[in-house]
């Protein structure tokens, strides 16, 4: 509630009612935050502004940019890249978000197990986050091998075929979801914390009332942390859309002869697309509309979950 | 090689930095020349040199070569030099070549019950369909129906360079017309290859050889692991560098080299060349100083270390006359280059490239149609050229 409270510091204190005191405080305190400031206008919104204007040209990154109207936004949509590119990513970001939000109340609930040992689980389950994604996508390449990979043996072992995750364009976006649960310990403590949250008197009156491990689950734990899920489907739905690393590790980014991403492009994520066409075509103005298109449509799909968020998550309990 | 050069030429240091990225991913030198902090000396993929002249990331060297050598452009291979061309004028200095020879692995070939011996330069090239036979009875599959060894994937790019340019060159295609300033993708012979390779997927199974490579050549893979090298490749079609790599991790393989296959018996072997140059980005600092360095490096003491050291071959033409740089296979990589191909210097070479990879993917893959793939390539890179002329 942070931001209702701010709003109400400006309405009692702001404006011509302010003492000598709290405008000497208001002073000094902008004062104190002007190297976030000078930061957020010189490294944010000079850039996101002058991306705008770029989008509107055509530029090299060199030499002047020239003004060439909407041409870059009316090749964009004939672009079969950029439909591709905007497929593979919301293809990913569908199937990770959903996935992360069950696997991190999965791992949260095993972190919540009253056992002895519970604290050496808590580190198991969390240490694959702490590694930094490159790392893991070089590691994740050799766990996916078709032939010695640990995935391809144990999906052996329980009767699955032989899956080329790396190489087949009906899987590879699946894999990056899996490997992208290798970060779930993060949003796992937090429904964790959400879980400790919930008075244990709630638990304790259901189960004198006979409901079982999963009523209790279903009817108390989650609608109590629906407000996380949220928290977790709003940033997965962020960080799924502005998928790179992984796929530029996974397609060899940084090794010769990898001059798609992925058999088939089928690992050209946005902005995998959008760094391309920037660095490598030195098309800095097309890029920036690519940007611009990605900016406003994520910004539509966030507004999307807030409004659905509504019906189904529960504030009363804070 | 820095280290010779800074020994003896006091006054300049020089410190070579090494980055990561593919021929055509330069974000690194875009944004370090756009702060300011471009480096003075980049050594450059040359076919994208016109490329990155358009964009203005580089130098124009005209005056500073007609100052100090006006003949300059005699001493190297004319399509090296051409290679450093835009709108007339002279943006790198050449650096080495190399040329593609098919490489074959004669225990691989004998088990099969054919005689190594027909693949020796000697006897001429072999025909397409010749090398399919061979390869066909080299296959083996697992019991999951996955090929645990191979004879030839023409259109491998992973770990041997099966690329658009190397069958399009040996069907005889042109890739543009660089009076018109338009690209061919489009060609009777490029559309040729396309089919060729096209076919063959289809022969072999498009996915069963993408499983294959993506379990032999996984993204990153660590050099003495190339399926070539551990014997689960029976042919490759690949550049002289891999001469090096042999000598290193597996002395004791028994290959050889020979032409890349032709279409039909009569047509004259092909092969392409590539290379590196040294330019100078625009902004530095130190442009006397970084010729200086430059014209050492791709002058004749400088390719010679460099051919020496590297199996690379020089463009500095002297230089391929002394036989005592070149042991072993490497003299008949050499004997290639008289009549060479080289990749068309445009200012879209890397669009391009990509494009036209994307297009071969398309037709191996997923079986597209090599027409239809080649024309959404013209589609795309053509109104790119028209900006760009």
């Amino acid at each position: 509630m942070e931001i209702r409270d701010l709003t109400a510091f400006f309405y009692t204190r702001g404006g011509n009612g302010m003492t000598h005191s709290s405008r000497r405080n208001l002073r000094n305190g902008l004062i104190f935050v002007s190297p976030w400031i000078f930061g957020f206008i010189a490294f944010q919104i000079y850039p996101i502004l002058y991306s705008l204007w770029l989008s509107f040209t055509r530029y090299s990154g060199f030499g002047k940019p020239i003004i060439i109207g909407f041409q870059n936004f009316q090749q964009l949509f004939k672009d079969p890249l950029f439909w591709k590119s905007a497929y593979n990513t919301l293809y990913y970001t569908l199937l990770a978000v959903p996935v992360g939000v069950v696997v991190a109340i999965v791992l949260a609930l095993a972190m919540n197990q009253k056992v002895k040992e519970v604290s050496i689980y808590r580190a198991i389950l969390y240490v694959p986050s702490i590694l930094p994604i490159f790392a893991l996508s070089f590691v994740w390449v050799v766990f996916s091998n078709p032939r010695f990979g640990l995935l391809n043996l144990i999906g052996q072992g329980i009767g699955l075929p032989v899956i080329d995750w790396i190489g087949d364009p009906k899987w590879n976006k699946l894999s990056i979801v899996l490997l992208a649960q290798l970060g779930a310990g993060g949003p796992a403590l937090i429904f964790l914390a959400g879980i400790r949250a919930i008075p244990s008197e709630l638990f304790d009156s259901a189960q004198i009332d006979g409901a079982n491990v999963f009523q209790r689950f279903f009817k108390i734990t989650l609608p109590l942390i629906t407000p996380i899920i949220l928290y977790d489907i709003i940033l997965g739905l962020s960080m799924g859309l502005q998928i790179f690393t992984q796929a530029y590790i996974l397609t060899g980014g940084g090794s010769s002869g990898a001059n798609t991403a992925g058999p088939d492009n089928s690992l050209l994520f946005y902005v995998f697309y959008v760094y391309k066409s920037a660095f490598q075509y030195t098309q800095m103005g097309y890029a920036s509309a690519l940007v611009w298109v990605f900016f406003i449509v994520s910004m539509g799909i966030a507004l999307a979950v807030f409004r659905w968020a509504k019906a189904w998550v529960n504030y009363d309990v804070e | 090689m820095v280290d010779t050069y800074n020994k003896t030429h006091p006054g300049v240091v020089v410190e070579f930095v090494q980055v990561p990225g593919s021929e055509t991913d330069v974000a690194k030198l875009m944004t370090a020349v756009r702060g300011g902090t471009g480096p003075d000396v980049y050594q450059l993929d040359r076919f994208t040199v016109a490329q990155r002249a358009a964009a203005g990331v580089l130098e124009d060297l005209t005056a500073i070569v007609q100052k100090k050598d006006a003949n300059l452009s005699s001493k190297y291979l004319p399509f090296a030099w051409a290679e450093t061309q835009y709108k007339g004028h002279t943006y790198a200095l050449p650096f080495d070549t190399d040329s593609r020879v098919l490489y074959y692995n004669k225990d691989m070939i004998k088990a099969a019950g054919f005689d190594p011996e027909m693949f020796n330069p000697k006897n001429g090239p072999l025909t397409i369909d010749q090398i399919k036979q061979i390869s066909q009875k080299i296959d083996k599959t697992d019991a999951n129906g996955n090929y645990t060894q191979v004879g030839f994937i023409p259109y491998d790019t992973t770990f041997s360079q099966g690329w658009h340019y190397t069958w399009g060159f040996v069907f005889g295609g042109k890739f543009a017309d660089l009076n018109a300033m338009k690209v061919t993708p489009t060609d009777p012979g490029v559309v040729k290859a396309f089919q060729f390779m096209k076919d063959w997927a289809a022969m072999m199974g498009p996915q069963k050889v993408q499983t294959f490579i993506s379990t032999y050549s996984p993204p990153n893979p660590p050099p003495e692991q190339h399926p070539f090298l551990i014997g689960k490749v029976a042919m490759m079609v690949s550049g002289d560098w891999v001469l090096n790599s042999i000598k290193q991790y597996t002395p004791n393989l028994n290959y050889g080299v020979t032409y890349i296959p032709i279409p039909e018996k009569g047509a004259t072997p092909q092969t392409w060349s590539g290379g590196w140059s040294f330019v100078i980005p625009t902004g530095s600092k130190h442009v006397a100083a970084a010729y200086d360095f430059i014209s050492w490096m791709t002058g004749p003491e400088g390719q010679k270390m460099y051919t020496v050291g590297s199996s690379h071959m020089p463009t500095y033409k002297a230089l391929l006359d002394d036989d005592s740089l070149y042991e072993g296979n490497h003299k008949f990589f050499k004997q290639l280059l008289a009549n060479s191909n080289s990749r068309p210097p445009l200012p879209v070479g890397g669009l391009y490239w990509d494009a036209l990879t994307q297009a071969q993917n398309g037709v191996t893959l997923k079986q597209v149609d090599p027409m239809q793939a080649l024309q959404q390539a013209y589609d795309t890179v053509q109104p790119q050229l028209d900006q760009a002329k």
